[in-house]
């Protein structure tokens, strides 16, 4: 990489200027955007799913991201899988997108048959003295993170990955995502390039004019406010609110449940930040009411007056509360076109109906992502607009984007470009 | 499973949940009763105070450990569907079988047991009110006893001829009860049938094994009724010959393959007797049938015969000729290229199944 002459899009790293969003060319550019999956996708660390997608043995599930396509499964040993889904003999996918499940992994093509730890088995009409010890399929570099699933296609996965582990191992325990179970999942492919998706994700500064259903438990003003804008009132009210998170972050870790920020968001290859959030209105969960949608709480959870512990990195964003949690991963299509991936968790013995009911679970975010999506559409025509020119972010509620703009500026140049 | 500690606690049965095979997987034997010299009845509750549903016919698979080995088992269950707080299988001790004589000597009240179920087809269909010819030799009584205890549970008039044989009068389990159900359910006629009379030189019956004649006697309707079929493999393929040869059609014969001794220690007389029977399998998709004798595997003959089932190692391993198998039952060896999921499912191998009965195979 570091042979390479400076390309076009150095030129455009380059132009970038501080506080400020990206040229347009980082948005739509189809160079840029292969750049993106080389740098972000495959040698970066990236949530693509979770041990519960692939629950019993013979469970699998494939993952495509830009031209990888990933097998995700659980072995007969009850052990989780990552493997590149390419047979050994002339490349075939062995499965199709999607889940299924399965004995072996058989390629369709000619029968080569692959164990659930990869080790090829049978190949027929290869000869005695084909050697298949050493056609195998390929595995792919994973970690379950408190029941996410990390992959790094790289072969030098950072090792940065390190702060997010020790953060969300302890914090994720007691909701036992490990073993919950899927409730409902979404596919939403929004019209706009995956960092819009993300810096979308990154500020609530647009929550209180665009999504109605979510600031009923959501508290915008927790990712920031100009004090000079609020009316005395609205700042008296936030002057309390975050008096109210000072002793409630006290009173949580006081009872053994880290609730503190956390965040590593520049001057790293792992982009991530947590903390225990403020639910308002009943404080419980992100439904409509802002209570419990499922009777049953997650995991070891015996409190619905735990918030809501959010977790960032720079292709997910996940919600977990007392009774169910909310997933989300991106995984960009085109330059143009982002797939935003939804899974709704619950314990896995609540029962749809009777612990919980689909429509109280779901609605919110559901909502949410549709309102999301036509932002995120409305951003990238925008950017494809001649007289698109980078604008500036607020200093007050758009920190986490200038972060997030100059780590990735950042990391593009780490690798090269 | 812990079979030492009789004292392990039974959950108070507050909760008035069902098992569910998903997740429920603990029984705690409840009681053990001696039927005869060599049959020996479990009763089992949930762990958790579930109640159980199922439908007559149907067994448990049961995750036994022998000797440090996992060990799987399949168990009719021998009790009535309208008792839901427990369920019972009967058990026959087989001469050198070592799970049944296991389970002989050492299950006692108290122990617990990993067990999957209920499962199997092997069940009354409920359109109509069929007459029905329950048919049983041995310990093959267990799942056709179920639908005879609900039945009588139920107290709707009936039309079931129960015959069921044995080695001698000694080995007829359920013998007294089956004679009280026979006094007071309404519309069932009782048939035993001891090979010999040895043990008992008072009995009253006819003696010998199944045969045509005899069901031209005992059971004189018999084309008229669904025939449920449960027993060692010759006894089930000789009343599957008598009963094809007195009328009775293909769909209104069932069978049950399994019983404790076929699985427990298959005996090799009997599949050596099922190998020379020759079978029909059909392939429903082609319209095509085939003969297959019980001694060869079912895409071997297929593809003998031009029928095409996608497939490639022949040997259970890759699972590519995975089908479903829409009736009767096979003898299959796989290699791990089909779960038990997908067994349960319906589905099977052909590369490495032999036929125990006529088959249709949806391909």
């Amino acid at each position: 990489m570091l042979d390479r002459l400076p390309s076009s899009i150095s030129a455009l790293l380059d132009s970038r200027a501080e506080g400020h969003s990206l040229p347009a060319g980082l948005y739509i550019r189809e160079d840029v955007f292969e750049a993106d999956i080389d740098v972000f996708f495959h040698k970066h660390w990236i949530c693509v799913g979770l041990d519960c997608d692939v629950p019993e043995p013979g469970d699998a599930t494939v993952v495509d991201i830009g031209k990888t396509s990933l097998i995700l499964l659980r072995d007969d040993d009850g052990e989780i899988r990552a493997l590149h889904n390419v047979c050994r003999h002339r490349g075939s996918r062995l499965l199709s997108p999607g889940k299924t499940i399965v004995s072996k992994l058989v390629c369709p093509y000619h029968t080569w048959t692959y164990e659930l730890t990869g080790e090829l088995s049978y190949a027929p009409h290869m000869g005695k003295d084909f050697d298949k010890d050493c056609h195998g399929l390929k595995p792919v570099t994973f970690k379950s993170i408190g029941g996410l699933i990390y992959v790094c296609l790289s072969d030098n996965p950072p090792e940065d990955i390190a702060g997010l582990e020790q953060a969300m191992v302890e914090r994720l325990a007691p909701y036992d995502i490990r073993n919950a179970k899927i409730a409902h999942q979404t596919d939403v492919i929004e019209d706009g390039n995956w960092k819009l998706t993300m810096e979308n994700n990154r500020e609530c500064y647009h929550c209180s004019a665009n999504h109605p259903e979510l600031c009923v438990s959501f508290v915008d003003l927790d990712f920031g406010f100009d004090p000079e804008t609020l009316s005395p009132d609205d700042r008296e009210q936030a002057e309390e609110h975050f008096r109210l998170y000072e002793a409630r972050t006290q009173a949580w870790e006081s009872d053994g449940f880290p609730s503190a920020a956390i965040e590593q968001l520049t001057d790293c290859a792992t982009n991530f930040r947590t903390q225990r959030l403020i639910i308002a209105g009943a404080g419980e969960s992100q439904t409509h009411d802002a209570t419990a949608a499922s009777s049953k709480l997650l995991g070891e959870m015996t409190r619905k007056d735990l918030g809501d512990t959010h977790l960032w990195g720079h292709n997910s964003w996940n919600h977990f509360m007392g009774d169910h949690a909310v997933v989300a991963i991106v995984i960009p299509l085109s330059a143009g076109k982002t797939l935003v991936r939804t899974k709704w968790l619950v314990h896995k013995d609540a029962v749809e109906g009777v612990d919980y009911d689909l429509d109280k679970l779901t609605d919110v975010w559901i909502a949410t992502t549709d309102q999301d999506a036509d932002l995120v559409a409305r951003s990238h025509a925008g950017a494809l607009d001649p007289a698109y020119q980078p604008g500036p972010y607020s200093r007050f509620s758009e920190t986490n984007l200038d972060k997030f703009a100059t780590w990735y500026i950042d990391r593009m140049r780490a690798h090269g470009y | 499973m812990d079979t030492r500690n009789p004292q392990a606690p039974l959950a108070k049965a507050t909760r008035h949940d069902v098992w569910n095979p998903e997740e429920d997987d603990t029984l705690v034997c409840l009681d053990v009763q001696q039927e005869t010299h060599d049959v020996k009845t479990f009763t089992f509750a949930s762990r958790d105070g579930k109640r159980f549903a199922f439908k007559a016919g149907q067994y448990f698979l049961f995750d036994l450990e022998h000797n440090g080995e996992p060990e799987s088992r399949c168990y009719s269950i021998s009790s009535s569907p309208h008792r839901t707080n427990a369920f019972s299988v009967t058990v026959k001790r087989v001469p050198g079988g070592k799970i049944s004589n296991w389970l002989h000597e050492t299950l006692v009240p108290g122990a617990s047991v990993k067990a999957n179920g209920p499962l199997g087809h092997f069940v009354r269909s409920e359109a109509v009110k069929p007459k029905l010819l329950l048919l049983s030799g041995g310990s093959g009584i267990t799942p056709v006893m179920s639908i005879l205890r609900e039945l009588a549970d139920s107290c709707a008039p009936a039309d079931v001829v129960f015959m069921h044989a044995a080695r001698t009068p000694l080995d007829l389990i359920f013998r007294d009860e089956l004679a009280c159900i026979a006094r007071r359910l309404k519309g069932l006629r009782l048939h035993f049938l001891p090979e010999t009379v040895a043990g008992e030189p008072s009995w009253s019956g006819l003696t010998g094994r199944i045969s045509a004649d005899y069901f031209r006697l005992a059971v004189p309707d018999i084309a008229d009724r669904t025939v449920m079929c449960c027993g060692p493999a010759p006894f089930m393929a000789a009343a599957r010959g008598i009963a094809a040869k007195l009328g009775v059609p293909a769909a209104h014969y069932l069978e049950e393959s399994f019983d404790a001794a076929v699985i427990d220690e298959p005996e090799i007389p009997a599949i050596q007797e099922a190998a020379a029977k020759v079978f029909r399998v059909t392939f429903s998709k082609q319209a095509r049938s085939i003969e297959v004798t019980g001694d060869q595997s079912v895409l071997s003959c297929a593809k003998k015969s031009g029928v095409r089932i996608p497939s490639s190692c022949a040997n259970g391993v890759c699972g590519t000729c995975k089908s479903k198998l829409t009736s009767g039952t096979v003898d299959m060896n796989h290699n791990g290229g089909i779960r038990q999921r997908e067994i349960d499912a319906g589905f099977f191998l052909p590369c490495c199944s032999k036929p125990l009965s006529d088959l249709v195979i949806e391909r």
